[in-house]
């Protein structure tokens, strides 16, 4: 059974980290430094997260339809994406193993990975925030 | 992978593994005469009308008269021949084979050259049997699949490589890299079709190669081979294949350079190339690469110099980050001959003066300050290798300081 039970539930976890992380003073620098935008597609449930990560753009996150182009389209199970946010998932690995396809320039996602380890205690921290510490522990 | 309480990923240098994959499935030839019986051991992969694909300096060589004689004596029909491969392989290259290849009303393709031509054939390839353009397959594992993408991925027309150098190994790789001139980059394409259904590796084929970049393309072996060995990503497949490729390395590179009427020692580095590229086919790789594609990108080093000024380097590197790290490098040492005992700093020290002596032997540049990088290009050189690919494989972790202080050594 997948960990969420709807498109809403993707977005109010995983969209509202990826909001957070836009305005993040420390991180959102870094993060615009890959001067792209990424489309994550998530299956199980349906879903879809579009990040602008611009340095000369303000950064943007849309849930669900969106009029951006992305450059770089990641493809996985919200399941996966959500261990991610976690810390319990080896990029490289998922890539060899097809549990994330990626199309495009994948490097410009790829050097973003070192930078996202201060995110997973933000993650788990902002589920058990909102009570969903059972989101924690079954991953 | 073991995993910390905060997420991070530990590495895991020794013991059974939580998952690895490895994947080997191009059939491997080696011996000698094999271009006269390159029809034969084609046809048996489904080729009946061949596309050559290869450079005007290796045809000028005559090598690719050759070829067509064995191609045809195997009774496979040659449909064309396209020798307009460039040293740096674009969107245009590939485009321009796809084509010709369908004009020619071709069914298979057979590389015939180094990377460069290896690559340019499998996008081509994929071109060829899919449509489109080579930058809408940029990305990893995204060539059409069955059962809405996710099941088995279609078969491309069969491809045979012969390499003409001993490094990159793409005759067994599953990646093309290749350049978009608009765009002033490199894009990489990789799936499990692109792997080369046929590897041919016959001495005869590296036979004229330049003993310069006999030498380059040997150190970028041995790099795969050293860094495979000590990734993160390390399997006990690709050790085996490391290490074998090492002792090879270790017996035949010098001899292959210095004297290279030597059959023998040119073919075991055929041999030594391809099997040290297997364990980057599980992602076991490291920062001597991501020191060397920056320098490549920006000043035009070969990347099998740049390797073999980088390597050294990295090695004392890493082996200074733990005795789980420098444990792998002591088995490396121990193969070479090299001092095995001592603290970790004494091991990398070790093998990296073995690296720097067999650079010398080979007659190669030992300091990119030799090749064209200024001091001033370090700023840009460490972003680049920051955000390279091979840096999260690596098994130590480095700060952009501590790759400014690499390249400084390097210079």
């Amino acid at each position: 059974m997948a960990y969420f039970k709807d498109d809403q539930e993707v977005y109010e976890y995983i969209g509202k980290l990826f909001e957070d992380l836009s305005v993040d003073p420390e991180l959102s620098p870094k993060f615009r430094k890959a001067d792209t935008i990424v489309q994550y597609q998530y299956r199980n449930p349906e879903s879809q997260i579009t990040v602008r990560m611009k340095e000369n753009e303000e950064p943007k996150v849309d849930l669900g339809p969106t009029d951006m182009d992305p450059e770089v389209i990641m493809t996985m199970e919200a399941d996966t994406a959500h261990k991610f946010w976690l810390g319990k998932v080896n990029v490289t690995v998922a890539l060899a193993r097809g549990q994330m396809k990626a199309k495009g320039p994948v490097a410009k996602i790829l050097k973003l990975v070192p930078l996202v380890k201060p995110v997973f205690p933000k993650y788990k921290q902002q589920l058990a925030n909102a009570g969903r510490k059972d989101l924690v522990e079954v991953a | 992978m073991t995993l910390s309480d905060d997420g991070d990923f530990g590495r895991q240098m020794s013991g059974f593994k939580d998952f690895y994959q490895f994947v080997a499935p191009t059939r491997v030839v080696a011996g000698r005469g094999l271009i006269e019986g390159l029809g034969f051991e084609f046809s048996k992969e489904g080729a009946k009308r061949v596309a050559i694909i290869t450079d005007a300096v290796i045809r000028g060589t005559g090598l690719i008269d050759k070829v067509q004689d064995g191609v045809r004596d195997g009774g496979v029909e040659v449909a064309g021949v396209f020798d307009g491969v460039p040293p740096d392989s674009d969107s245009g290259a590939v485009l321009a084979a796809a084509e010709q290849a369908r004009a020619d009303g071709a069914d298979a393709f057979l590389a015939v050259g180094g990377g460069s031509v290896m690559d340019t054939a499998k996008l081509a390839d994929v071109i060829f049997t899919h449509g489109g353009e080579p930058r809408e397959w940029e990305g990893y594992y995204g060539l059409p699949r069955a059962d809405d993408g996710l099941g088995r991925p279609f078969d491309l027309a069969p491809l045979a490589c012969l390499p003409t150098t001993a490094g990159t190994g793409s005759e067994v790789s599953f990646a093309a890299v290749i350049k978009d001139r608009d765009e002033h980059l490199k894009f990489q394409v990789a799936d499990f079709p692109m792997y080369p259904r046929l590897a041919v590796l016959d001495p005869e084929s590296t036979r004229t190669l330049p003993p310069a970049i006999a030498a380059a393309t040997g150190m970028d072996a041995m790099t795969h081979a050293i860094e495979g060995y000590v990734s993160r990503e390390w399997t006990p497949h690709g050790d085996a294949y490391a290490l074998e490729a090492l002792r090879l390395i270790r017996d035949n590179l010098v001899r292959a350079v210095q004297t290279p009427e030597d059959d023998d020692a040119r073919g075991n580095m055929l041999i030594a190339a391809n099997l040290a590229i297997a364990p980057i086919s599980c992602n076991a790789i490291g920062i001597a690469h991501a020191l060397s594609h920056p320098a490549g990108a920006h000043f035009d080093v070969p990347h099998g110099v740049a390797n073999a000024i980088n390597l050294p380097w990295v090695i004392e590197f890493n082996a200074a980050g733990g005795p789980d790290i420098a444990d792998r490098y002591r088995d490396i040492n121990e193969l070479l001959g090299l001092e095995t005992g001592g603290d970790d700093a004494t091991i990398g020290h070790a093998l990296a003066e073995h690296v720097r002596g067999v650079v010398a032997a080979l007659g190669l540049p030992t300091r990119l300050g030799e090749v064209g990088v200024p001091e001033s290009a370090i700023p840009v050189l460490v972003e680049g290798a920051m955000g390279d690919a091979c840096t999260i494989v690596n098994p130590r972790e480095p700060t952009e300081a501590e790759f400014a202080e690499l390249y400084e050594k390097a210079l």
